[in-house]
């Protein structure tokens, strides 16, 4: 029997909703507002005459907005485009070294049983637990005297210490709910390796996507290590890159344009991998 | 089809003794079913069987030859699992063709065996379903098709039907045991489930604590349990078990007194309802403390002055109230006894 939506649930939903749309809307608005719009109060709550002029902008791009009224390129333009790049990149990268770690260490701790197991895992899961601003100071010190500070490399190493940690927790308790096929594919002559890539990963598909996309939001989304680690440097990502912007004083739909776009590729993501990511049910993951 | 042979086997996991020493015989063709409760050890004993478990000590033997470290494929056996388990995210189709993906045959051959076990079982329309658009019978015999087209050395069946609701699980005893009987095979089948042990197995081997406490056909195990453990486990409604003392050819516990010719001590006297009878004096006073009509005949449960509980078999008619007073008196000739220390059968007490 299908339960009745409450007055209350409907409430609570729309609520919500307007907490997570409400930001993006406004600047989502404000991208397309003219200066004067932005600067006029009360500030207007839907863009009259929309204006996908400050898209162009921060690409580098000038903008005719009328015969005698053009708008500028952006001068940010060209640490954009490299943070975009940049983050795409780290965010790829780190993505697939992930998963390529992750799924077997997350399929030997959730399905086999072997010596220290548990001392193992807490070691695992024990980085989940520290802030990365405690090993801040430390892996700069060590990134200036490796030379990795400033690179894309020292960054995509860097990001890999959160998202491995963190996944394969995720996983963990998502593997460890898969019905007990091994006994079935070892009955079938299948071997350890072909049982985790012929049958675990088909069958876990959902989990491993929903891990991946965890795991190339928490690259995308890094901040932390980016400051200190690239901030400044030609291995500037997109995050760090916008967050430079607040003491430019730049063009206010500059600004929310770009963050605009620093939302897209997460919500691409997200969107292709909506059925798997509404069929994956997390539960509990530590029992 | 071969004979499987357990000698010595024995089984821990750490601390913990899952099976010890146990020797088995499964004849060629033979249906034995591995009957306990749950730790028992008899998913473990059938694991070592089927290779998925390696013995800590003992052999394993398929017609003599020694797979004790022969992997589970190479021992040609087919398992089928707890609740029918398949590959969740593979059709009916690919289930059964992944049975045969280690084995060298033409594809002609495979394509005929498959189509033999999908016509034998009926599952011609279930090929290109997922198991999760199938019904708990139709994943049993998808799982059966998947055994039978490997044509197995030995069967292995783990309880099966234990998922199934109580009508399905009927009907599929009967045509596990037709479709055994028809091809003939070795079949070792694990339950904790007493009637379906009774009703499909040729015989039964009842484990207890990872020993093995009996095994016989159905009938031994039931009219002659040798131990107190099987004596209780077995049978429907469950045999009434008094703790008494023998003294002078009488046994005696609390008012109750039957004739028995035993060495005397304290024993545990065992009788099937069906051999507990009303009598109008004479007997063990006790009052109706419950009916379970039947249809067939009717369980009445009398409680004596001492509020212990019995249960006997009467006639579907048998009428009677709660409460109501009568006696009850076991049939001598049919009383088990049981030592209370070993808690193994005494002499024949007759």
């Amino acid at each position: 029997m299908q339960r009745r939506m409450t007055l209350w649930a409907w409430l609570g939903i729309a609520v919500a909703v307007v907490w997570t749309l409400l930001p993006i809307y406004w600047f989502l608005k404000m991208s397309l507002l003219t200066p004067d719009e932005i600067a006029r109060f009360p500030p207007p709550l839907v863009p009259l005459d929309p204006t996908p002029a400050a898209y162009f902008n921060i690409f580098g791009f000038d903008y005719q907005v009328t015969p005698e009224l053009v708008r500028r390129a952006s001068g940010q333009a060209g640490q954009i485009i490299n943070g975009l790049i940049n983050s795409l990149i780290v965010s790829i990268v780190v993505t697939a070294i992930t998963m390529l770690v992750v799924v077997p260490l997350a399929y030997v701790f959730a399905r086999l049983d072997f010596r220290f197991k548990q001392a193992l895992l807490i070691t695992i899961l024990l980085s989940v637990a520290l802030p990365p601003v405690s090993t801040l100071i430390p892996f700069y010190a060590l990134y200036v005297q490796l030379g990795l500070a400033g690179t894309l490399f020292g960054l995509i190493v860097v990001t890999l210490t959160i998202t491995i940690p963190f996944v394969t927790w995720m996983l963990i308790g998502y593997l460890r709910n898969l019905p007990p096929v091994e006994r079935l594919a070892r009955v079938d002559g299948y071997s350890r390796l072909e049982t985790l890539v012929f049958i675990v990963i088909p069958l876990a598909r959902s989990g491993i996507a929903v891990a991946a996309v965890i795991a190339f939001l928490f690259a995308w989304n890094e901040y932390t290590y980016a400051l200190v680690l690239v901030n400044g440097t030609p291995a500037n990502t997109l995050a760090t890159a916008l967050s430079g912007f607040l003491f430019q004083h730049p063009e206010p739909s500059h600004l929310a344009a770009a963050l605009v776009v620093s939302i897209l590729p997460p919500v691409l993501v997200a969107y292709f991998l909506q059925r798997h990511i509404a069929e994956m049910n997390l539960v509990d993951p530590i029992r | 089809m071969a004979g499987i042979r357990l000698d010595h086997l024995k089984k821990s996991f750490g601390a913990f003794t899952a099976v010890q020493d146990l020797d088995l015989d499964v004849t060629d063709g033979e249906f034995l079913v591995l009957l306990g409760p749950s730790g028992c050890g008899k998913t473990t004993t059938l694991n070592c069987i089927a290779g998925l478990e390696t013995p800590s000590a003992g052999r394993i033997l398929f017609d003599g030859r020694d797979v004790t470290s022969d992997p589970p494929h190479s021992r040609n056996i087919a398992m089928v699992f707890q609740s029918a388990l398949l590959y969740p995210h593979m059709t009916a189709a690919a289930n059964i063709e992944a049975s045969l993906r280690r084995s060298d045959l033409a594809p002609e051959e495979r394509r005929r065996r498959i189509d033999d076990a999908v016509s034998m079982l009926e599952i011609g329309d279930l090929l290109d379903k997922l198991p999760s658009e199938m019904s708990g019978g139709q994943r049993q015999r998808v799982a059966t098709a998947k055994a039978i087209v490997r044509q197995p050395t030995a069967f292995l069946l783990d309880e099966p039907l234990s998922a199934l609701d109580a009508a399905l699980r009927m009907t599929l005893r009967a045509e596990i045991v037709n479709l055994q009987k028809r091809l003939g095979s070795t079949t070792v089948f694990v339950t904790h489930d007493q009637v379906e042990a009774m009703t499909m197995g040729d015989r039964i081997a009842v484990m207890n604590g990872g020993r093995l406490e009996q095994i016989g056909t159905p009938s031994e195990i039931y009219e002659r349990p040798r131990s107190l453990f099987v004596a209780g486990f077995v049978g429907s409604p469950p045999m009434n078990l008094i703790r008494g003392e023998v003294a002078d050819g009488v046994f005696a516990a609390g008012e109750l007194r039957v004739p028995l010719a035993a060495a005397p001590g304290p024993v545990t006297l065992g009788v099937r309802p069906q051999h507990l009878h009303v009598r109008a004096e004479g007997g063990l006073p006790c009052a109706i403390f419950a009916l379970e009509r039947l249809g067939r005949e009717t369980v009445l449960i009398v409680e004596d002055r001492a509020r212990n509980r019995l249960r006997l078999l009467v006639e579907a008619e048998f009428e009677g109230r709660v409460g109501d007073p009568l006696d009850v008196a076991p049939d001598p000739a049919r009383c088990l006894l049981f030592d209370d220390a070993s808690g193994l059968i005494h002499a024949p007490a007759n």
